[in-house]
């Protein structure tokens, strides 16, 4: 059978003048085509006089929709706020109409549950407390399990902090009880669980769907989950003088941030994490001189937000090496074809960004594909670059079927990358998935303990996240730590062949591990600093020269940039918590070195096979902080998307910053931006603009 | 046109094609039509005079958003999957059984056994008559793309289609 899309087109009248006048051409001369066409068109009609399904509300409901929308409208257009209260009481009178309407014989069963309160306005106002302690408390426990991983890093053996960490966040998304579901108002339950209609709407729904039968919160509540953040405060550079923390080069969280403005909400907070935002950006910093892994660069001017504070910008530069420079790559993809893979943002997606990687491989490159579902397979073993037709068609090949297992084909994915190790190559295997290891085992902790054992032996990971709704973001970011890899997160083609081709280059050819920053501050010159996101990323101030413990990846040109916002000495400090002085105790008075010196910077970093860690350290000297508009492009960019990030997730420490300010500081920093994804985050900064004001 | 008579006739023009489309990704209809309520929902909280060109491109972008939205949460909370569904049992209701020839309702019988991507192609184009142009714009892909995958599902029903009405005869 010939594949000629324009046939169809043809049939159904897509094709433009001018192709379609070559195509009449081809046609008046084949009479294969024309039987061709008009088999297909015979089909096109049968189609469009098909049976309809002239499915419709039902009439109440219908009544209710359009009365709500034209309120809303109504209500948009009047730029006045609607009293909630009114709307809500309205809901509910409708509520009782409509649910005890549709309570129907059968489905009894429900009221054992005590799903319907006698006054439903009682029940949803009484809901959210007892969600948002449901919630509170799973964030203690995951805040609990955070200072455990600190501890256990230490002991390989035991189940790991990440773990406890995961089943806390599970605790909220897997919500054990129905009798619990029902207790569990979406709204406040999860930030994002409610996000396209208001709460008086969805008290409405949540009623009409308990009424009509037993799952209704599985229409409020959405599946991702994200380790919660806890910005991290503002504290006195004399008790503690060290800041210490491991990279991070992932940038899986501006694109998921992108993926939730795009369609008109504002992303939870927990999904934002401001360091992936900055870093997702390429900084124009000077390549490393001498032996250096990577070069370190420093500046600081004023913080944007509050004049008042000071920014120093910490950018790293990994060596670029050039294409010859490096390594062959021995790549693995490890591909979740399950079912709910099966989505044009999932799988397609992902095949045809592979397919843009295979196009760059060079002929020395190996790329090997296995499967993961119900069962796993090896789709495509380790061939050479140079065979792109072979792994074209493999790629083409995927379907997606079945249920996830994760921890089959992982198995086989490290043991394949092993058979075709390449020595002083790129040695990796890339996990592609939305997220799902939900059927079968799943193991969280062993499969962990799976990626750092390999990750000895010298294959690393990477994973790529997909799709929307059941991202288990918290979880791919750990798994990607552990295996010494990076996690992007893939919404479109553009971004996939960024992660891909662009970064892969780069991305995958470790040039330096487990690289720690430490900056100790002078608090002669600086009375408070705050280290601005890597939340997550934070150390003890022990484990930098601790060199078992592991730390963030640079790759070859990679940038690495950390923000410190701080305040002067001789400043007062509002707002910092108090504490009572000591009863015990005098205040030391520590003797401070006469010092010009702001701060200095200490980078601890292994060679990607090495052991023993090299150290560099840079001080930045106290002068005159030059006029805002002297800062770098790349600082001023920066400092924009730091302020993004926090205005975004309603940080405190960012002042009254208005949404125009940062596009503004932005604009003016676009820079040569290759790639345009500077002007891009514009129209994000845009985007937030228009829905917040919209949602106020 | 001033909003509301948008939002009417949006809910009359566009209720049962979306209701339907937002079924064929949830091969379920209550969460279809949820989905659906959500969009319109959704439209009353935009600028409509500013949406109108693109009002069609724009529901059905929506309503797919919020049915792959609530066909996620479905196979979390209920044991069997949506996919294991019988869309036979669904098909067709009485009322709509006189309009239907036996023929059409066979080969839309043929479209459930297409991939998800292609069945969803075929329902914008032949059930809500959308351009190419719009279908990438709601799918998130490109033109040409629409038309491979338009394509190779015609091929795939007619071969199908062949296949049995040869076994019929």
């Amino acid at each position: 059978m010939k594949m000629d899309p324009r046939i169809t087109a043809y049939a159904v009248g897509e094709l433009e003048s001018r192709e379609r006048e070559i195509f009449e051409s081809e046609l008046s001369a084949s009479s294969t085509l024309q039987n061709e066409v008009a088999a297909i068109a015979l089909l096109a009609d049968k189609l469009a006089a098909g049976p309809r399904k002239h499915e419709r509300f039902d009439p109440e409901i219908r009544a209710w929709l359009l009365d709500r929308c034209l309120d809303k409208q109504k209500s948009r257009l009047r730029a006045k706020r609607t009293i909630v209260w009114t709307g809500l009481g309205l809901a509910a009178s409708l509520v009782a109409y409509i649910g005890f309407d549709w309570i129907k014989p059968e489905q009894k069963p429900f009221q054992n549950i005590h799903l319907l309160p006698q006054d439903p306005i009682s029940q949803y106002q009484a809901a959210p407390e007892v969600a948002s302690e449901i919630s509170s408390h799973s964030k203690v426990l995951a805040a609990d399990s955070r200072k455990t991983t600190q501890f256990q890093a230490r002991m390989p053996a035991s189940r790991s902090g990440a773990e406890l960490e995961h089943s806390a966040a599970d605790r909220i998304n897997r919500i054990p009880s129905s009798e619990q579901i029902m207790r569990l108002d979406p709204p406040a339950a999860s930030p994002m669980a409610c996000r396209s209609v208001d709460a008086s709407d969805s008290a409405m729904r949540l009623k009409a769907n308990s009424a009509r039968r037993l799952a209704p919160p599985s229409q409020e509540f959405n599946n991702e989950s994200y380790a919660p953040i806890r910005e991290v405060e503002f504290v006195t550079a004399r008790e503690n003088p060290l800041s210490t923390f491991s990279i991070d080069v992932d940038t899986a969280s501006y694109s998921n941030v992108r993926r939730f403005l795009e369609q008109e909400m504002i992303p939870p907070a927990d999904a934002i994490r401001t360091e992936e935002l900055i870093n997702y950006f390429r900084y124009d910093y000077p390549q490393p001189s001498g032996e250096n892994a990577f070069s370190v660069n420093l500046e600081m001017n004023r913080a944007p937000w509050n004049p008042e504070h000071e920014l120093v910008r910490v950018g790293l530069k990994g060596r670029e090496i050039s294409a010859e420079g490096r390594g062959p790559a021995n790549l693995v993809f490890l591909v979740d074809v399950s079912g709910s893979m099966n989505s044009p943002d999932k799988l397609p997606l992902l095949q045809r960004s592979l397919s843009a990687l295979v196009e760059n491989l060079s002929d020395d490159d190996r790329v090997a594909i296995v499967t993961y579902a119900g069962s796993s397979g090896l789709v495509l073993d380790s061939t050479q670059g140079k065979a792109k037709r072979e792994i074209l068609d493999a790629i083409a090949n995927l379907r997606s079927g079945g249920s996830t297992n994760g921890s089959g084909g992982i198995k086989q994915a490290y043991e394949t990358a092993r058979q075709n190790f390449l020595k002083g190559g790129n040695n990796r295997v890339i996990l592609c998935t939305d997220g799902d290891f939900n059927v079968g085992v799943t193991d969280q902790g062993g499969l962990q303990k799976l990626i750092e054992t390999e990750r000895e032996s010298g294959v690393f990971l990477s994973v790529l996240g997909f799709g929307t709704g059941n991202l288990k973001d918290s979880t791919m970011e750990t798994l990607a730590n552990k295996g010494n890899g990076n996690y992007a997160y893939i919404d479109s083609i553009s971004e996939g062949r960024k992660v891909l081709i662009e970064q892969m280059g780069s991305t995958l050819f470790t040039i330096a591990k487990d690289v720690k920053i430490q900056v100790e501050f002078n608090p002669a010159r600086v009375a408070c600093y705050r280290l601005i996101g890597y939340e997550n990323r934070l150390l003890a101030k022990e484990d930098f020269n601790n060199d078992k413990i592991d730390a963030g990846e640079i790759g070859a040109g990679h940038t690495v940039t950390a923000l410190y916002e701080i305040i002067p000495a001789g400043q007062t400090v509002q707002g910092s918590p108090s504490v009572d002085p000591l009863k015990y105790q005098q205040p030391e008075q520590k003797v401070v070195t006469a010092s010009n010196e702001t701060l200095t910077v200490k980078v601890r970093y292994k060679a990607p096979a090495g052991e023993k860690s090299s150290l560099i350290e840079i001080p930045l000297a106290a002068s005159e902080i030059p006029s805002a508009d002297k800062a770098s492009e790349d600082f001023r960019f920066a400092a924009a998307v730091a302020a993004f990030g926090m205005k975004l997730r309603g940080s405190p420490h960012v002042g009254e910053i208005q949404w125009a300010e940062i596009q503004d500081i932005a604009r003016g920093a676009l820079g040569k931006d290759p790639g345009s994804y500077r002007a891009e985050f514009l129209t994000l900064i845009e985007k937030a603009k228009t829905i917040q004001k919209e949602a106020k | 046109m001033n909003p509301e008579q948008i939002i009417t006739e949006a809910l009359d023009n566009y209720e049962s094609l979306l209701i339907s489309y937002a079924w064929e990704i949830t091969g379920e209809m209550e969460s279809a039509k949820d989905a659906v309520q959500d969009t319109f929902i959704r439209l009353s909280r935009q600028n409509l005079s500013d949406l109108q060109p693109r009002l069609r491109p724009w529901l059905f972008v929506v309503c797919r958003n919020c049915a792959l939205d609530s066909m996620r949460k479905v196979v979390k909370f209920s044991a069997d999957s949506v996919e294991d569904h019988d869309r036979a049992s669904e098909d067709p209701s009485p009322d709509e059984r006189a309009m239907a020839t036996e023929e059409g309702r066979r080969i839309w019988g043929l479209v459930a056994g297409l991939p998800l991507q292609q069945r969803e192609i075929v329902k914008l184009k032949f059930e809500a008559g959308l351009s190419y142009k719009e279908m990438a714009e709601i799918l998130k892909t490109s033109v040409s793309t629409i038309g491979v995958q338009l394509h190779e599902a015609m091929e795939t029903l007619r071969s199908r289609w062949n296949r049995e009405t040869t076994a019929v005869s």
